[in-house]
């Protein structure tokens, strides 16, 4: 086809030209602001391919210098002359440009300002210069395709360069024929990111992968994205918990195993899709695990949906057996040859007795690189560590000397590090600089580093085990298996040629176990074993799972649920259990949201329960920095953790919503690292959701309407967010820089700074920040942080009795020598495990003379009796939320509450002597009140708290029920799940009840004394005559315990006793002060005459006498002294306050 | 969105030479959502995937104007000189172009070769 008439070609006066001094007149400068403007009038404006003022209008300039240069240089070239050439007989050839020109090169034309209408400025320019102008944008444009077009091109041979491109037909072929297809292929052979695409490419549109890690979704999406071509389109996208791309016209989505259960919960077959990878099964997660045997039920039921597993070569037999002999396509991975050099360490006097690591074995590795190979040789060094505190024990020593040699950096990388650093592993070192990234298994496939040479692998990793009997979280260290050896010397074998160094003997990699134990087989089963009770897939015991867990772990889980009240006796989902198998939280937090739900304290609840759900945002680093500490501890509680982490989400909220307020380098200042606390604002969002949807929480209320300024106001500053989101976007991802030698011996994490600012590409957009206030209404946010901040004291109290409760049976006792001890050696017993510490970062590790009785009112009984029956009305337990054992057992996120009331309140198993001076909770805390009389009525005072307390929760729950059959319904909005009277007389009177103060001591049972607690069943059953003495229930003898069963919790008389025998036969004359009753009574006696007394006043919030109530101050717990410099003025603040006080003042 | 509609793709372009596939979402000399440029050959154009912008495109390639194969822009598969000529049409009429591309053709050590790892026809 003929070249289209153009301009380009008509006259030969834009023929190339040499530019010399004297051809122009005027002076003519390129350079110069005015004349380029004058161009970019004419030639960028907005419907042209360059914009005036955009990045591309600058990258041209940038060219036009260069192309200018190089003709420069070229002005002697010569025209070539061909003559008199012959025609040629191909009429294609027949007319090719004699004279050559590098323009005919270029396959495409710009037109002239003076083509593109009248309007145009550019008419005014010397046509020279407009030609000139002209010719390098044509150029510049054709350096844009080629550019583009090489990148694409590449991008293709890369993709049919991988091992997995010969096997793509093959995967589809069987995939068409079978319903189950298992992909074995090695790391770096490309399943995931081709095998999604191969799907794309055969027309498949409805494409699930699953992934085991959020961060995979998200990679993986834009890895898919990009290579499939639609890095800017919507076909391929992700769906994490808290953040979906995923649009109608996505065809593959990556998503969680979490994520997918749910959505078979929701729709247990599925219909939205066509076929489901499943991908990196060889890691045996719990959920991937039920996820296959959630699928090998389906899959009859769904003949037309297609399965494909994905898997490393480990143990792929197992997965093919389990789906019916699956048929499994092997993918080689692409490795090269690697050396094993194994260098055992050996056992050599330590610096220190401390157990930290000894890091001179991994310094060797890092010596024995730099003499074996010239820094020119590029290749980076990836070492394999346990843990955290192994990463640091090496990280130190390293930079060290990494700082003498100057041919290291040095980076940490592990789960617990901000996202940003973690980023940091796949920047590049400068020449003639390593990387030495020191890792934890994280690396071992869940990461994948290019340019890895070097692997170091210690053998060893920490994992998580759990001890079923004490509820006990393990880390613990173990040998690594065979696999996860291989795993980890093949990241020395992705780019070329690479060395594994082992630090142990060949002898003991041979004694490895083959495979890693399977998380189903390590960990809690509660929260599996609820999901598998409202996905109704019968009973967890015979469940075919592809590897059954542990009998004795199933049945602790289904104890503790029934514990918790999520089961019911048959095993059933109580209407409770069906809730908390909705919320993705463990199951003490979830009952605290609903429990809080009920007592009206649901934004604080939401916001603990939130913050005990995602990781400490505490940095290890700042433990140590005293400015940090000191800067936090405003922030702290002595009420304890969950306090803390409320305080600092509260004030960070407050922070955000300041104007300019720059909560980045708030959260800096005290050691606190910000990406939990987004995390924290997501969750308490979807929590707030959840209880809304069940009806727990009135739904959002309508935003106030506001006057239409303010309106508009909202919507200019939400526009400008938009905006900022997208230039972004647009920014394109970090791009990776080079690392500076200096950086790292910094610290590592300590720059973030002028990371930040780096990466924003100037403008520095705290982009976190801008998608916090997109997604969340700072405004709701701020208005429940500025409530909860003036929580008052009875709040306060309610809210750590809806965690204790919530939390219940985790509680530990102090040891009653705790008060002789140092801060630091504080010890606590929980009923199972003795001897646990405090966790560095806990609030009472600081202070625990808040958790020692104070007053000292009396010592109980005389000589035999020692120190520890101290008596007091103010003995505290610490309940926790979970108990981790590394190197010591600690107790992790405590609180302190009031022990008696509380164990009165929760236990399960309360068992008493005949007049109820001595209680046994839950078999293991020994209780002796001074007063019978007192302690009478505080028992009966709890029964029927918790009486009514249960009836309250039932009729929250009963309403939710029943709010979820009618949601369309018109319901009355207005109508309070229970009664607000009820629950504001039953919140008073449990208030009162916590607040009574009758002395006692408190005990742990030794074992001995917990074997030989009860009486045991009796021959003489002589039903004690007490009518009413525990509201209106029937006593009827205990089976075991001996005594009698009062209520499901509660046996009386039933414990031995070493005391006198008639005790309880004393009787002292009294008169009844309803009736004028005059007559010789034991204690018990006369309470049951009181509880019975026709005269008596009926609503008597019994056993409350003794308690006197906290007068109804306002002022608020969290409140500290605080001294305003600028006014000279002490106040009594909450942090908020502080912050609007400031505020004055600037 | 709107543009977005725009750039459904109306097949996918292969290169005939060395198997490049891509969806192309217009042919013609008159790229979408551009008014100043114009392509001087019929051209297989996409949008760009490699910048959010939507209106920029990328041409993928064209007909050889003596053989009539699909071939894509790519050095080792065509070229361009006021018309598109694969590589092989221009080796076999290769003094039917100046000396400066016969001496671009020389340059390139391996003239005109299929990439060494020849790809499945799959995508």
């Amino acid at each position: 086809m003929p070249p289209p008439r153009t301009r380009e070609h008509r006259g030969h006066w834009d023929r190339p030209r040499a530019p010399s001094g004297e051809e122009a007149p005027e002076k003519w400068d390129w350079n110069c602001p005015e004349t380029r403007s004058l161009f970019e009038d004419a030639f960028f404006q907005d419907e042209d391919y360059i914009r005036q003022g955009s990045e591309e209008c600058q990258k041209f300039w940038t060219f036009f210098e260069r192309l200018q240069r190089f003709q420069h240089l070229k002005t002697t070239r010569k025209e070539e002359k061909d003559p008199g050439q012959p025609k040629h007989s191909i009429p294609a050839l027949a007319d090719l440009p004699r004279t050559y020109d590098p323009r005919y090169r270029i396959n495409l034309s710009v037109l002239g300002p003076d083509t593109r209408g009248s309007r145009r400025p550019g008419r005014r320019l010397p046509p020279e210069r407009v030609s000139e102008f002209r010719r390098a944008l044509l150029h510049y444009l054709d350096f844009g395709q080629k550019q583009a077009f090489g990148r694409l091109a590449k991008l293709q041979r890369e993709r049919a360069a991988l091992p997995i491109a010969q096997y793509g037909q093959r995967i589809l072929k069987t995939l068409k024929e079978h319903q189950v297809v298992v992909v074995a292929g090695d790391t770096g052979c490309g399943k995931s990111t081709q095998v999604p695409q191969y799907l794309l490419a055969a027309g498949f549109s409805h494409v699930a992968c699953t992934q085991p890690r959020r961060i995979a979704c998200i990679s993986l999406a834009k890895r898919v994205g990009f290579e499939s071509l639609s890095q800017y389109g919507s076909q391929v996208g992700y769906q994490i918990r808290f953040e979906s791309t995923r649009s109608a016209a996505t065809k593959v989505v990556f998503l969680t195993v979490g994520l997918l259960l749910r959505q078979i919960q929701r729709e247990p077959s599925l219909p939205q899709y066509q076929v489901l990878i499943v991908d990196e099964v060889h890691e045996r997660h719990l959920h991937n695990d039920f996820l296959l045997g959630v699928l090998r039920r389906l899959l009859p039921q769904r003949p037309d949906l297609k399965v494909i597993l994905m898997s490393a070569t480990i143990n792929i037999s197992l997965f093919s057996s389990y789906f019916d002999n699956a048929p499994v396509v092997q993918v080689p991975g692409r490795l090269f040859p690697i050396t094993v050099v194994y260098q055992p360490v050996e056992a050599e006097p330590t610096v220190s007795k401390s157990e930290k690591l000894d890091p001179r074995p991994f310094l060797r590795v890092l010596q024995a690189i730099d003499n074996k190979y010239p820094p020119e040789e590029r290749g980076d060094l990836l070492v394999f560590l346990s843990g955290m505190a192994e990463i640091s024990a090496v990280l130190e020593a390293a930079q060290t000397y990494a700082s003498h040699t100057q041919r290291w950096v040095v980076l940490p990388l592990h789960s617990a590090l901000s996202v940003a650093d973690q980023d940091k592993v796949f920047d590049v070192a400068p020449p003639g600089v390593r990387k030495c990234i020191l890792s934890t298994n994280i690396a071992e496939t869940s990461v994948t580093i290019d340019g890895i040479r070097f692997v170091v692998d210690s053998g060893k990793v920490k994992e998580m085990s759990y001890d079923p009997q004490a509820k006990l979280q393990r880390l613990q260290e173990f040998w690594i298996s065979q696999a996860s050896a291989e795993q980890r010397k093949g990241r020395a074998g992705r780019t070329g040629p690479g060395v594994c160094f082992r630090l142990y003997a060949e002898s003991d990699y041979d004694a490895f176990a083959p495979y890693a134990v399977p998380e189903i087989r390590r960990v809690a089963l509660d929260t599996l074993v609820l999901q598998m009770k409202s996905m109704s897939v019968g009973d967890p015991r015979t469940f075919p799972f592809i590897e059954p867990p542990p009998p004795a772990s199933l049945e602790t889980a289904i104890r503790y649920l029934r514990d918790q009240g999520a089961l019911d006796s048959s095993e059933a989902l109580t209407p409770i259990g069906s809730l908390l198998a909705q919320l993705p939280v463990d199951v003490v937090i979830g009952k605290m949201l609903i429990l809080g739900s009920m007592f009206h304290l649901a934004e604080p609840v939401l916001t603990i329960a939130a913050a005990l759900s995602v990781q400490s945002p505490f940095t290890r680093s700042a433990q140590s920095n005293l400015e940090c500490a000191a800067a936090r501890r405003p922030l702290e509680s002595d009420q304890g953790d969950p306090f803390t982490l409320f305080n600092v989400f509260n004030t960070w909220v407050q922070v955000k919503s300041e104007r300019g307020g720059n909560s980045r380098k708030w959260c800096r200042r005290r050691g606190i690292e910000e990406h939990r606390l987004y995390e924290m604002a997501n969750l308490r969002r979807q929590f707030k959701e959840l209880l809304e949807d069940h009806g727990l929480l009135a739904g959002a209320q309508a935003l106030k309407p506001g006057d239409s300024y303010s309106r508009l106001q909202q919507r200019r500053e939400r526009r400008a967010l938009h905006q900022l989101k997208r230039q972004h976007e647009e920014g394109g991802a970090r791009r990776r820089k080079v690392l500076r030698l200096q950086e790292e011996q910094e610290g590592g994490s300590s720059d973030e700074d002028r990371g930040t600012a780096a990466r924003g590409a100037g403008n520095n957009v705290d982009i976190q920040d801008v998608k916090f206030k997109l997604r969340h209404n700072l405004e709701q946010l701020q208005a429940a942080a500025s409530s909860a901040q003036a929580l008052t004291r009875d709040q306060l109290a309610l809210l750590k009795l809806v965690l204790g409760r919530g939390l219940y049976p985790q509680l530990a006792v102090p040891d009653p020598f705790n008060g002789g001890r140092k801060d630091s050696d504080q010890i606590f017993h929980t009923q199972a495990k003795q001897g646990t510490v405090l966790h560095p970062t806990c609030v009472f590790a600081s202070s625990p003379e808040v958790l020692h009785p104070k007053e000292p009112e009396a010592r109980a009984g005389e000589g035999s009796r020692d120190d520890r029956d101290r008596m007091s009305s103010r003995h505290q337990l610490l309940t926790f939320v979970s108990l981790l054992e590394t190197n010591k057992p600690y107790l992790v996120n405590c609180v302190r509450i009031p022990a008696l009331q509380s164990l009165l309140l929760f236990s399960r198993a309360l068992d008493t002597n005949g007049d109820c001076s001595r209680l046994v909770a839950d078999g293991w805390l020994e209780l002796q009140l001074a007063d019978t009389e007192g302690a009478v009525r505080l028992l009966a005072a709890s029964l029927r708290l918790r009486a009514r307390w249960e009836s309250a929760l039932d009729q929250q729950l009963a309403h939710q029920a029943r709010g979820r059959g009618q949601r369309e319904e018109e319901e009355d909005e207005e109508e309070a799940p229970v009664n607000r009277q009820e629950v504001a007389a039953l919140s008073r009177e449990l208030l009162q009840f916590m607040a009574s103060k009758v002395p006692y001591s408190l005990r742990r049972l030794t074992g001995l004394e917990a074997q030989n607690l009860y009486v045991g069943p009796q021959t003489i059953t002589t039903a004690p005559s007490l009518p009413g003495l525990f509201g209106s229930s029937a006593l009827s003898p205990h089976p075991t315990k001996g005594g009698y069963a009062v209520t499901d919790f509660l046996t009386y008389n039933c414990l031995t006793s070493d005391t006198d025998l008639y005790s309880d036969c004393l009787r002292t004359f009294w008169t009844c002060p309803h009736c004028g009753l005059h007559m010789p009574l034991t204690p018990l006696e006369r309470i049951a005459h009181e509880n019975s007394c026709p005269d008596a006043p009926r609503d008597d919030p019994a056993g409350a006498e003794e308690a006197t109530p906290e007068p109804q101050q306002k002022t608020s717990a969290l409140q500290r002294p605080y001294r305003c410099e600028a006014c000279q003025k002490d106040f009594l603040f909450t942090p908020t306050e502080v912050l609007r006080h400031r505020r004055q003042h600037v | 969105m709107a543009h977005e509609a725009e750039h459904q793709p109306l097949g996918v372009f292969e290169c005939q030479l060395c198997s490049l596939t891509a969806p192309y979402s217009y042919v013609g000399q008159k790229p979408p959502n551009t008014q100043s440029i114009i392509l001087l050959e019929e051209s297989f154009v996409t949008k760009d995937p490699f910048t959010p912008d939507k209106d920029r495109f990328l041409v993928l390639g064209s007909r050889c104007s003596v053989c009539s194969r699909l071939v894509c822009v790519g050095p080792e598969c065509s070229l361009f000189y006021s018309k598109r000529f694969c590589l092989p049409c221009v080796q076999e009429n290769v003094h039917a172009f100046p000396q400066e591309i016969r001496h671009d053709l020389e340059k390139r050590k391996v003239p005109w070769k299929r990439p060494a790892s020849q790809p499945s026809t799959q995508a």
